[in-house]
C-alpha cells in the first residue's frame, strides 16, 4: 500500500501515559496513511488499549504529541475526537438495545440542542443510506435487540461514518462474529480502505491481521516494539515481536503417544434443548477431547447440558459406567464433572471476591466446621493451587478482580482442581489471554490429562485443537458431523467438518 | 407498547365492572374526585417516570410533595401557624424548593457517583423531618384561603360541582409536555439511551451526567406540581401528607410498562399505570354485590377496606408475573422458531436426512 501517501493522516508520537504505580505507555509513536489498515498487536496489558484510549479522547497522555494531517491538535475528551473525525468502536458495543438502528447510529449526534425535535424523518433516511454503504439491508427502524453480533457491528460501524470519520478504530470486532460475518466485516473493511479512511485494526487473530492489514505496529509493556509491513510479516516474526522470544517450540507441550483410557463419559442420543439433532460421543479418562466448530454451532450449549446447566431432553449419560443426568451445576459438581466457562467474568468468577474465596466457593460446605467457615484451611488449598499453577497474585487475599486474564484463568482452573475432578470442561480456555500464558495453560492441560483428568475443551483457534486436542468432535448447526483422530488431525478436514460439508466431499 | 395497551384494556374492564356493580361508581361526584386523584398521582408518577426510565430511582417525591405543601402552608396560609404572605410568594417558594432539591440529589447522584436509592432514601427521611420541624409536629389550615379551590374547583359547573377539576387540567398539561419531552425531543432519546447502556451513551458523546440530573429535577419538580394539588386538595397541612407515596408512583409506572432496570416505559403507560392505581383503590370501596339472605332480606355485600393493600399489592405481582411469563414464552418460541429453521434449511448437496447422526469412520475407531 505505498499509493502516494499524500500526507500523513495521523500520526503519535511519544505518547506516554502513567497511571498511579505503572507506566501504561512509555513514548509510543504511531503513523497512519489515508486508505491504509493498520493492525495493532500486543500481548494483554502491551497498551493497546490505553493508546487507543488516548486517541479516542478518553485519556489525555501525559507527554507527546499528536498530529492529524500534520496539524497538531489535543484530544481533551471524546467529543473532541469525534469531531476531529476519529471513531472508537469498543470490543464490547456500545449500542442502546431498546433503541432503533436510526436510533443508535445518530445518537449524541441528532443535530441541535437537547431540547429540539427529533428529526426522525431525516434521520431514517441518512441511516438507510449508511446502511446500504455497509451492506446491512435492514430498516433503519428495526430494534437493535434483534441483531445479531455482527449485525451490530456493522451499526457501530454506520455509526462512526455518519460523523465523517476519517479514523476508525477497531478493538477485537470479530471476537463474538461468525465466520461469514466476518468476511462480510473484511469486506467493508476492504470497501473504506478504498475510500482511504484509516482504520487501525486490534486483534489477537494472526491469520486475520496478516490476510487484513497493510503494516503491522507491535507493543510490548507499554512501548513501541517495532513495525512490520504485509510482506515481511509471519506469524513467527509476529509473535516473537508480541512476547520478545521464540515460543514456536515451547507452545504446545510435546505429546507422548499413549493408548487411549477406557471411556469414562459416555454420551449416548443426547438431546440439547433447541437442536436439531441428538448428540453422542464417549470421552476417555486422561484424554483431551476438543470441540472444534464456528461459534453457534451448538458446542457450548452441548457442554451446558452435560454441566447440567440446561437439561437435556432426552438421551442418556454415563459417567464411570453409572447413570448421569445432571438437572443443574450442582449434580454436575457433585459428580466430578466441573465446567470452566467461555465468559470467566461473567460465569467463572466473583471478581470482587478474593483468590482464596473464590477458589473454595464451590465447595465452601467442606471448608467449614458447624457453619463456621475454615478461613485457615481455605488460604491453605487456595496457596497450594496458586503455587501449582504458578497463579501470579501477590497473595491469595487479593481480589481476583485485579488479575490479567491468565492468572484469572488459572484461578478458574485452581478452584476445580481443588477439588479433583473426573472430568474438567474448559469452554474457550485461552480467549483473551495473551500468548505467555496461553502456553502456560496447556502445560497444565497436559499434565492434568497425564493424572488422569479428562478434559473436554470447545476452542474456536484451530492451532490449539490440533495442538492439544488427542481426538476431536467437529460440529456444525448444532450437530456433530464428526469424530477425528489425532493421527488423522488437519487443519483442512476439520475446517471441512466445521463448514456442514461431509467427509470425502473435499471442495480446497 | 404491549404492556400498556395490556393495562388499558385491564383497566376498561375494571372499570366496566365496577360500573356494572354499582352504577354510583360512574355517577357525578365519584367521577369528579377519582379523575383528581388520578391527576395528582399521575402528575408526579411521570416525573418519577423520567428517573426511571434512566435507570434511576427517585424515593424522595412522597417527602417533596410533602413539603412543598407545608411551605405553603407556612407562607400563606391566612390561618394560625401561617405567616399570611400571598400565594403568589407561597407558591413559587415552595415550587424553586422542590426543584433546588432535585437539583442537589441530581448532583449528588451524577457527581458524587452515589447511588440514586441511598441518595433519595436519605432525602425522603431529611425533607419528611424539614416538614416536621416546620409545622411543630401539628396542622397548619389554609383556613378559607382561595388556594383551596385549586385542586377542588374546575371548569363547567352542573349541580353546583364542576366537570373538569383544575388538576386534571394541570395532568393533560404534563402529560402533553412529557410525551413531547420524552417521545419527541433529543433530550428523551438520550433519556432511554441512558437508560438502555449507560456506556454507549456515554461514549456517544452524550453529557450523561446533565441529562441524569435533569430526570431528578423534573422528577422533583413535579412533585412539587403535585404537592400544590394535595396541599390544596386536603385544605391542612401536617407532616402526614405524601408518605409513601413514592411507591405509589413507582407503582404505577411499572404497571404501565417501566422497568426498574431502564431503557423502557412511555408516558401514555404512566398515565394508564396511574388510573389503574386509583381506580383499584377507588373500587375497593365501590363495589359491592347485591343479595337476599336466608330470610330474604335484601343484604349487600363489600370489600373489607382492610384488603386494599392486600388487593393492590396482589395486582402489581400479577402484572410483573404475567409480563414475565410471556416474556418467556415469546423467548421459547423464537428458539423453537430458530431450531425449526436450522433444521428446515436444504441439507448440503451430499447433506445426510434430517435426523440422522453422521458419523464417520474414524470416530467408530475411536
Amino acid at each position: 500500500m505505498s499509493a502516494t501517501p499524500s500526507s500523513t493522516l495521523l500520526t503519535m508520537s511519544g505518547i506516554t501515559k502513567r497511571f498511579p504505580g505503572v507506566i501504561a505507555l512509555a513514548g509510543v509513536s504511531l503513523t497512519l496513511n489515508p486508505g491504509e489498515v493498520l493492525a495493532l498487536m500486543g500481548e494483554n496489558g502491551a497498551g493497546k488499549s490505553t493508546l487507543m484510549k488516548v486517541l479516542g479522547g478518553a485519556y489525555l497522555p501525559d507527554e507527546g504529541e499528536i498530529f492529524i494531517e500534520e496539524k497538531p491538535v489535543v484530544l481533551a475528551d471524546v467529543r473532541e475526537a469525534k469531531r476531529l473525525g476519529i471513531a472508537l468502536i469498543h470490543q464490547e458495543l456500545m449500542l442502546a438495545r431498546n433503541l432503533d438502528i436510526a436510533a443508535n447510529i445518530f445518537l449524541g449526534n441528532e443535530g441541535g440542542g437537547m431540547m429540539n425535535v427529533l428529526r426522525r424523518g431525516e434521520m431514517n433516511a441518512k441511516a438507510a443510506s449508511l446502511l446500504d454503504r455497509v451492506g446491512l439491508h435492514l430498516p433503519p427502524t428495526t430494534p437493535v435487540s434483534t441483531l445479531s453480533a455482527g449485525q451490530m457491528q456493522m451499526v457501530e460501524i454506520a455509526k462512526a461514518l455518519s460523523m465523517n470519520a476519517r479514523i476508525i478504530i477497531m478493538d477485537e470486532p470479530t471476537s463474538s462474529l461468525t465466520a461469514g460475518e466476518s468476511e462480510q466485516l473484511f469486506k467493508i473493511i476492504r470497501q473504506l480502505r478504498s475510500e482511504q479512511i484509516g482504520i487501525i485494526y486490534i486483534s489477537h487473530r494472526l491469520e486475520e491481521v496478516l490476510n487484513l492489514a497493510d503494516r503491522i505496529t507491535v507493543l510490548r509493556d507499554g512501548r513501541y516494539v517495532g513495525e512490520l509491513a504485509r510482506a515481511d510479516a509471519t506469524h513467527e516474526k509476529i509473535v516473537s515481536m508480541m512476547v520478545g522470544r521464540e515460543l514456536s517450540n515451547q507452545y504446545f507441550p510435546l505429546k507422548h503417544e499413549k493408548p487411549l483410557g477406557e471411556p469414562l463419559l459416555v454420551v449416548k442420543d443426547l438431546l440439547v434443548p433447541g437442536a436439531p439433532a441428538t448428540a453422542s460421543f464417549t470421552a476417555h479418562r486422561g484424554e483431551i477431547l476438543g470441540f472444534a466448530g464456528l461459534v453457534g454451532s451448538g458446542r457450548t450449549e452441548l457442554m451446558e447440558t452435560v454441566f447440567g446447566v440446561t437439561p437435556a431432553l432426552a438421551g442418556t449419560m454415563t459417567l464411570e459406567g453409572k447413570r448421569y443426568a445432571p438437572a443443574s451445576p450442582r449434580d454436575a459438581i457433585d459428580s466430578g464433572v466441573y465446567l470452566a466457562p467461555e465468559d470467566r467474568k461473567r460465569h467463572g468468577l466473583v471478581l470482587p471476591m478474593s483468590v482464596a474465596e473464590n477458589t473454595s466457593l464451590p465447595n465452601v460446605a467442606t471448608y467449614s466446621r458447624f457453619g463456621i467457615l475454615d478461613r485457615a484451611k481455605e488460604r491453605k488449598v487456595a496457596d497450594a493451587e496458586v503455587a501449582r499453577l504458578r497463579t501470579k497474585t501477590p497473595n491469595i487475599l487479593q481480589k481476583v478482580v485485579n488479575l490479567s486474564g491468565g492468572n484469572q484463568q488459572k484461578v478458574v482452573l485452581g478452584k476445580w482442581l481443588a477439588m479433583s475432578p473426573k472430568i474438567l470442561i474448559l469452554d474457550e480456555p485461552t480467549r483473551g489471554i495473551d500468548v505467555g500464558a496461553k502456553a502456560e495453560i496447556y502445560r497444565h492441560m497436559a499434565a492434568l490429562a497425564d493424572q488422569g483428568i479428562t478434559i473436554l475443551m470447545v476452542s474456536s483457534e484451530m492451532e490449539e485443537v490440533i495442538g492439544m486436542s488427542d481426538r476431536v468432535v467437529v460440529m456444525h448447526e448444532r450437530r456433530i458431523k464428526g469424530v477425528l483422530l489425532r493421527e488423522s488431525l488437519t487443519q483442512q478436514r476439520i475446517a471441512t467438518l466445521m463448514t456442514g460439508r461431509t467427509e470425502g466431499n473435499e471442495a480446497a | 407498547m404491549r404492556r400498556e395497551l395490556g393495562m388499558f384494556v385491564a383497566l376498561v374492564v375494571m372499570c366496566v365492572v365496577l360500573w356494572i356493580s354499582n352504577p354510583d361508581f360512574l355517577g357525578q361526584s365519584n367521577t369528579l374526585n377519582t379523575l383528581r386523584q388520578i391527576s395528582m398521582l399521575g402528575i408526579f408518577s411521570i416525573g418519577v417516570g423520567f428517573v426511571i426510565i434512566t435507570g434511576g430511582i427517585d424515593l424522595s417525591i412522597g417527602s417533596v410533595i410533602g413539603l412543598t405543601g407545608v411551605i405553603i402552608a407556612k407562607l400563606s396560609s391566612p390561618a394560625l401557624g401561617g405567616l399570611g404572605y400571598s400565594l403568589w410568594i407561597g407558591i413559587p417558594v415552595a415550587l424553586a424548593i422542590a426543584l433546588l432539591i432535585g437539583l442537589a440529589q441530581g448532583l449528588l447522584i451524577t457527581r458524587l457517583k452515589l447511588q440514586p436509592f441511598i441518595v433519595t432514601l436519605g432525602g425522603m427521611l431529611l425533607i419528611r423531618g424539614i416538614s416536621q420541624t416546620v409545622v411543630q409536629g401539628g396542622t397548619i389550615s389554609f383556613g378559607d384561603s382561595p388556594f383551596l379551590s385549586l385542586a377542588n374547583d374546575g371548569l363547567i359547573h352542573v349541580n353546583g360541582d364542576p366537570l373538569i377539576p383544575y388538576p386534571l387540567i394541570i395532568f393533560l398539561l404534563v402529560i402533553a409536555v412529557g410525551t413531547y419531552v420524552l417521545h419527541f425531543t433529543v433530550f428523551g432519546r438520550y433519556v432511554y439511551a441512558i437508560g438502555g447502556n449507560r456506556d454507549a451513551a456515554e461514549y456517544s458523546g452524550i453529557d450523561v451526567k446533565k441529562v441524569e440530573t435533569l430526570t431528578y429535577v423534573i422528577s422533583a419538580g413535579l412533585g412539587g406540581v403535585a404537592g400544590v394539588c394535595y396541599a390544596s386538595y386536603i385544605g391542612q397541612m401536617s407532616q402526614q401528607v405524601g408518605i409513601a407515596y413514592e411507591l405509589y408512583a413507582i407503582a404505577a409506572a411499572v404497571l404501565g410498562g417501566c422497568s426498574l432496570r431502564g431503557g423502557e416505559g412511555t408516558v401514555l403507560g404512566m398515565v394508564v399505570g396511574s388510573a389503574m392505581m386509583r381506580v383499584i383503590d377507588n373500587g375497593i370501596n365501590m363495589f359491592q354485590v347485591r343479595y337476599e339472605d336466608a330470610t330474604g332480606i335484601p343484604r349487600i355485600w363489600r370489600l373489607n377496606p382492610n384488603w386494599t393493600f392486600i388487593i393492590i399489592g396482589a395486582v402489581i405481582l400479577q402484572a410483573v408475573i404475567l409480563d414475565q411469563v410471556v416474556h418467556i414464552v415469546q423467548a421459547a418460541r423464537r428458539t423453537r422458531r430458530a431450531g425449526a429453521s436450522t433444521t428446515g434449511t436444504p441439507p448440503a448437496s451430499t447433506g445426510p436426512p434430517p435426523a440422522e447422526l453422521p458419523v464417520t469412520p474414524t470416530a467408530k475407531a475411536g
